[in-house]
């Protein structure tokens, strides 16, 4: 299967190289794999040759980066990935507790994807949101101060979002 | 006391160019594109401002090491990949006083003579990113960037740069090597950015809340921010503040405070949460050593620590710590230091860069080391067998990433070796409950006395 970007993403992949001096656009690369990330779900050998081909870089330099970026997804994921930060200030307030409950709740383990597709979930390290523990990246956005309630609803929301979307 | 960069942070819409500008924004723009370039060097020299970002290098002296070749350019990149555990500062600078990030970045652009800057944000931020680029936007709009800026001769572009979930980009020469659009692999060094950054040419990396203080010493002088705080520790300082307190959050503070205060006032933390006692504390990030209450509230000498560069580091690593990047993590009695320092062990060993071999290696042999001791399958011996790990990495690897491994992991066992022990000698126990502070002397009682 072949990816293209639409003109108007390849204008933004033009102008994003624009900003770097003649012959660097290879420093575009970080923010052309989040556009090909957030328009094609994740990154496979496809995407990833196709930056390739954008950038005028080789395959691997494409490769080496994308694996080495914890926030670029090599695998499929569900349509919402909550991404739950586990490290010591979220630990202190309780995080640990939180992760257990979106694995029961979703019935899937860390790393997994539930079966129809929708929620995928993974813990993550620091986000940079400890005063606001525990919390989850959620797209874009992060939700703080989570507590089971808050997981039930923010559960409830993506599915909805989701049958609106169908 | 005076705040001088959250002065302004509630104002309704302060986030826009237009409130921002009404309320004084700016101001320092005007003032210093009519200065020589060398004065506004010379003022930051002055003010005895030291890098936010952990290391507390002295910004004027950074500047000044700039190198100057002829018709080579020269860039001003601003490090906003906060991802030391337990510092959400710039995040908070950045979220809700955009302006204040901008109008320092042209001011340093101008006195650094960088024509095109960057800022280098977190990809997680990736909200606030947005809310940085309406800013620039707004900037530019109203002729304070782009080509000959308020008639000065003077054109400056600042661009956006997303990074992608890479703790080690903090790091000045990784985040460098990030934004040629490699994998962040720290740079030996020498040589320094200062003389070859990115692109192999002369680059300045400072920290978001760095650059944000060069706009109130432009302001009111060099002189006046020095003479605020105390020692060599001038100015103000954003402390992140999380944990088991009452009121985390991020707080200006002037640096002459004590811990004492800044832990138990209601104007800061409000005290420990559900009336529990003070068990311990991180007062850098996660990166320094962890302090015992006792050793926190007071120095080994039994003087009241202050929450400045050097009465933190007071004592050095044996009975002291470090102001590092002002993340502030609050540990109540009920906490348990094995598994605390076990997420930060698991942490950096899942952000090492794999450069180095004792950091790739050993980061992962004291993450499962803490995972069997903390799960009551560790050994007497294991605990030795962390200390002379974490001795292995420090000081053996190409950027202080290893050191920032080792440091927590030696305190905890430096200062709460008993509490492994117990683990060990009650594998079982351990597993349903957590050592607390039943065994130690209550450490406000031992201060009491002191």
């Amino acid at each position: 299967m072949s990816v293209q970007f639409s003109q108007e993403k390849l204008d933004e992949v033009n102008e994003m190289i624009s900003h770097y001096p003649e012959g660097k656009q290879k420093s575009a690369l970080l923010g052309v794999l989040h556009m090909a990330q957030e328009e094609f779900g994740w990154l496979n050998v496809n995407t990833m040759d196709y930056v390739a081909s954008l950038l005028k870089l080789q395959p691997i330099e494409v490769y080496e980066v994308a694996s080495f970026y914890s926030m670029f997804n090599l695998k499929a994921v569900g349509r919402y990935v909550f991404e739950v930060c586990q490290t010591g200030p979220c630990m202190l307030k309780g995080s640990d507790a939180i992760i257990e409950y979106i694995k029961k709740k979703l019935d899937i383990n860390v790393g997994e994807t539930t079966k129809d597709g929708m929620f995928t979930l993974k813990t993550v390290e620091c986000l940079g949101a400890c005063g606001y523990a525990p919390m989850m990246q959620m797209g874009k956005y992060y939700k703080e101060h989570l507590t089971p309630e808050k997981v039930d609803q923010i559960v409830e929301e993506c599915r909805k979002n989701s049958e609106r979307n169908n | 006391m005076k705040k001088l960069l959250l002065d302004k942070v509630d104002i309704p819409d302060i986030k826009s160019f237009e409130v921002y500008r009404r309320e004084g924004g700016y101001q320092s723009v005007e003032k210093a594109l009519k200065m020589q370039t060398g004065d506004i060097v010379e003022e930051v020299k002055k003010s005895g401002l030291r890098g936010r970002g952990g290391a507390g290098f002295p910004t004027g002296m950074k500047w000044s090491f700039l190198a100057k070749p002829e018709g080579i350019p020269r860039y001003l990149v601003c490090n906003a990949d906060e991802s030391e555990p337990g510092t959400f500062k710039d995040r908070f600078l950045m979220e809700y006083i955009p302006h204040l990030l901008i109008e320092g970045m042209i001011v340093s652009s101008f006195a650094l003579g960088s024509n095109t800057s960057y800022i280098y944000i977190r990809g997680e931020y990736d909200w606030v990113a947005d809310i940085l680029q309406v800013a620039i936007d707004e900037a530019r709009q109203n002729g304070f960037l782009g080509k000959n800026i308020l008639g000065s001769g003077f054109d400056c572009n600042i661009f956006l740069y997303r990074g992608a979930g890479a703790y080690i980009c903090g790091e000045e020469t990784a985040l460098l090597e990030s934004l040629e659009g490699k994998r962040g692999l720290p740079r030996i060094k020498p040589p320094f950015p200062a003389i070859k950054g990115v692109w192999g040419c002369p680059t300045v990396v400072n920290n978001v809340e760095t650059i944000c203080a060069v706009v109130p010493i432009i302001n009111e002088g060099g002189e006046a921010y020095s003479k605020i705080g105390i020692g060599r520790s001038t100015g103000t300082k954003l402390i992140s503040a999380c944990g088991n307190i009452n009121k985390p959050g991020v707080y200006e503070i002037d640096m002459t405070i004590s811990v004492e205060e800044f832990i138990y006032s209601d104007e800061y933390c409000g005290g420990i949460q559900n009336g529990k006692r003070l068990k311990a504390c991180i007062p850098g990030g996660s990166s320094v050593p962890i302090l015992p209450a006792n050793l926190l509230l007071k120095t080994a000498k039994g003087e009241p620590r202050l929450m400045n560069y050097e009465s933190l580091a007071d004592g050095g690593f044996i009975t002291g710590s470090s102001m590092g990047s002002g993340g502030f993590i609050v540990l109540d009695e009920d906490q348990c230091i094995v598994r605390h320092t076990f997420t930060i062990s698991r942490f950096y060993h899942h952000e090492s860069c794999g450069q180095c071999s004792p950091c790739r290696e050993g980061t992962g042999w004291l993450e499962k080391i803490f995972y069997n001791i903390e799960n009551g399958r560790g050994k007497m011996k294991d605990i030795d067998l962390l200390w002379d790990i974490q001795r292995r990495i420090e000081g053996n690897t190409i950027c202080p990433f290893g050191d920032a491994a080792s440091w927590p992991v030696a305190a905890a066992i430096r200062h709460f070796r008993d509490e492994f022990e117990w683990h060990v000698l009650n594998p079982e126990e351990c597993l349903v409950r957590n050592y607390g502070l039943a065994h130690y002397a209550d450490p406000l009682e031992v201060v009491a006395s002191n």
